[in-house]
């Protein structure tokens, strides 16, 4: 698990990539009314959400920030846009606790390809980290019922998939789901319709 | 093996050193020995019950920083690279610090002061974990926890055999584990309740909280009844020339070698067994794959509480190999059962198992070393050498375990374990010899005190 720094350093991007850019602004919740958050990145700046009160403290650190980075954008994504994934509960969309995403896999050009979640066990026996494909994940940032990631499998359909080992093909499940949307399948992803083998062969 | 060592002390028990137990010994058995002015140690039943129930809340405490932190800390949002290193580091430290935590038990005159100040540490490091789940706040209550823990154990061991002497160290142990095995269990199955209904963090707060009841238990042991002659193996007769010299004798250090040799194989095959196989479960069984894993957890703690007080009186009754054998002896059926059998349900019955070398293992460990290191002062330095032995094999278990089951399979990862096990037992079998004293025979039991000089 050690010396993996630059892996450390990307799947931490990952996970900045895939809270920003996720197209949560497309979907039915409705837009930040109380609180937004600031983060700088590099696409041009919002207009922060109207309403809010305590906002002039908010406003001003967000054009310190601006000025503090010399590209002067700034980013500013609601609680109900976006929200940091890493460690958060993954559920089945029947409620199923599936376990914990614990990290993210991105392709060459830096789009989120799976994210790893760490599935089963009991107070961290028997544990298994498996991947789902990006696809195959609905995000609902800040939900109030507590479901922020939900995956379209079941625990039935990923128990018995291969473990996720760093330096090895990733076998990612679920991803015949959004076949059309995702790009094209690198040579790592074997044929998805049915579940994996097991890793016993 | 036939080895007749030279009797290095005149007077007093010395152990065994071969099938020929009986010629080499009986030197050393007569009545004569005991010496009037040390009569044997009758601890006050308030220092027992202490003893017991400081023990019982100590495996509370540790239960949550095992591979449950691992747990926390992913849904603190770290990354697994970090929980490995950090997790790493605290290994390396409970690995290394073993010996020097055992040296300094040895060196201190107050037990008891000791193990407060680790628990208290103990304490301090799980409230680090739930307050500042940040990477330099867990790196150094993980660095804290394994350092005092090194102490903590050596410290508990040094604890009964002050309180108890040789004589009485066996049932005592028996005892403890008993104890240590029903806080195991309970610590388990509410971290378990915790961390499902209220929050992993919550998990470390009640962690940090035990911390109490356990100085309590601790305040109960009378510290005059400890004795830390006794507690430390008892002093040599002549004072040691350079450090250490009273166990270079090789009736001490080679089966203290042997068995420690032996118990790494032993760990080296049985830590992995159980992480290997719950990874096997949820594979196989999605729905009660966690409640299973629970009970492969739990259910071996109910057996070791309820077979280790029975473990301690035989190792007295019939001597330590026997029991050495069994315990032994179970590990590798365990693991050619793992790897045949495939309904989860049956898995979990192999895996009570588990409880039966559980409980050989909590009895005799310190029980065989308390045996080699009669009259050396450095009952806990050995024990210290034992332990990091033992947790060399449990660390490089999960790894090894690891490679094989990536490359070929759980099943031969199984079976490789089991014949691990087998070669354990093959050490314990052809080179162990007996190490309990005959004057702690039966019949003398009751009254023979061979600690002091």
């Amino acid at each position: 698990m050690h010396g993996h720094s630059r892996w450390t350093a990307a799947l931490v991007a990952a996970v900045f990539i895939a809270a920003m850019a996720h197209p949560a602004s497309a979907r039915s919740h409705h837009r930040a009314s109380r609180a937004n958050q600031v983060n700088p990145a590099t696409q041009p700046a919002q207009v922060p959400a109207s309403g809010m009160r305590s906002n002039d403290e908010l406003s001003r650190r967000v054009s310190e920030v601006a000025d503090a980075g010399k590209t002067g954008l700034t980013l500013t994504l609601g609680i109900h846009d976006a929200e940091a994934i890493l460690g958060k509960s993954v559920h089945s969309s029947t409620g199923e606790d599936m376990g914990r995403l614990v990290d993210v896999v991105v392709d060459t050009d830096g789009r989120p390809r799976a994210a790893i979640i760490d599935f089963g066990g009991f107070l961290g026996v028997g544990s298994r980290k498996i991947a789902v494909d990006w696809s195959a994940l609905r995000f609902v940032p800040n939900d109030p019922k507590g479901n922020v990631i939900t995956v379209a499998l079941t625990r039935d359909q990923v128990k018995a998939a291969p473990e996720f080992k760093e330096g090895s093909p990733v076998v990612a499940l679920g991803a015949q789901l959004g076949a059309q949307a995702s790009p094209p399948a690198p040579p790592a992803t074997p044929p998805p319709a049915a579940p994996p083998q097991a890793r016993e062969k | 093996m036939t080895r007749s060592v030279a009797p290095q002390r005149r007077k007093g028990p010395a152990p065994d050193h071969g099938d020929d137990e009986r010629t080499a010994a009986r030197d050393y058995t007569l009545p004569a020995i005991i010496p009037a002015s040390e009569p044997p140690p009758h601890p006050s039943r308030a220092s027992l019950l202490g003893l017991g129930w400081f023990v019982f809340f100590v495996a509370n405490v540790q239960t949550g920083f095992g591979p449950f932190i691992s747990v926390y800390l992913t849904s603190a949002a770290w990354t697994q690279v970090d929980i490995g290193i950090v997790l790493s580091i605290g290994s390396l430290v409970a690995l290394l610090g073993q010996m020097p935590g055992g040296a300094i038990v040895d060196a201190v005159r107050s037990e008891r002061l000791v193990a407060a100040i680790a628990v208290t540490l103990i304490g301090v490091s799980a409230l680090m974990f739930a307050v500042w789940p940040i990477y330099v706040a867990v790196l150094g209550a993980s660095v804290l926890h394994a350092a005092a823990s090194c102490v903590l154990g050596p410290a508990m061991a040094a604890i009964t055999l002050g309180l108890v002497g040789h004589a009485g160290m066996s049932e005592r142990l028996g005892r403890n584990a008993r104890f240590a095995a029903i806080g195991n269990g309970i610590a388990a199955a509410a971290m378990g309740a915790c961390g499902y209904w209220l929050s992993n963090r919550a998990v470390f707060f009640v962690t940090a909280v035990l911390m109490v009841p356990a100085l309590g238990a601790l305040a109960f042991i009378r510290p005059g009844e400890i004795d830390p002659e006794r507690a430390h193996g008892g002093q040599p007769e002549r004072p040691p020339q350079r450090p250490l010299s009273s166990l270079q004798h090789p009736g001490r250090w080679r089966p203290l070698l042997i068995f420690s040799a032996s118990f790494m194989l032993f760990q080296l095959a049985n830590a992995a067994m159980l992480p290997l196989m719950g990874s096997v479960l949820t594979m196989r069984s999605s729905r009660w794959a966690s409640v299973l894993i629970a009970a492969c957890i739990v259910v071996p703690q109910l057996l070791v509480a309820l077979i280790s007080p029975w473990v301690g009186r035989r190792a007295q009754l019939v001597g330590r190999r026997p029991l050495l054998l069994l315990g032994f002896a179970v590990l590798p059926i365990r693991g050619v059962l793992f790897a045949v059998i495939h309904d989860p349900n049956i898995l979990v019955i192999a895996q009570l198992l588990d409880g039966v070398s559980g409980a050989v293992f909590g009895v005799l460990v310190p029980l065989v070393v308390a045996d080699v290191t009669r009259r050396t002062g450095h009952f806990n330095l050995a024990l210290g050498i034992a332990g990091t032995a033992i947790g060399l094999g449990a660390t490089l278990s999960t790894t090894l375990a690891g490679y094989v089951s990536d490359h070929y399979g759980s099943q031969t990862a199984f079976i490789i374990l089991a014949a691990i096990a087998a070669a354990g037992l093959a050490s314990i079998w052809t080179l162990m010899p007996e190490t309990r004293p005959d004057d702690d025979r039966p019949p003398a039991a009751a009254e023979a005190s061979p600690q002091s000089s």
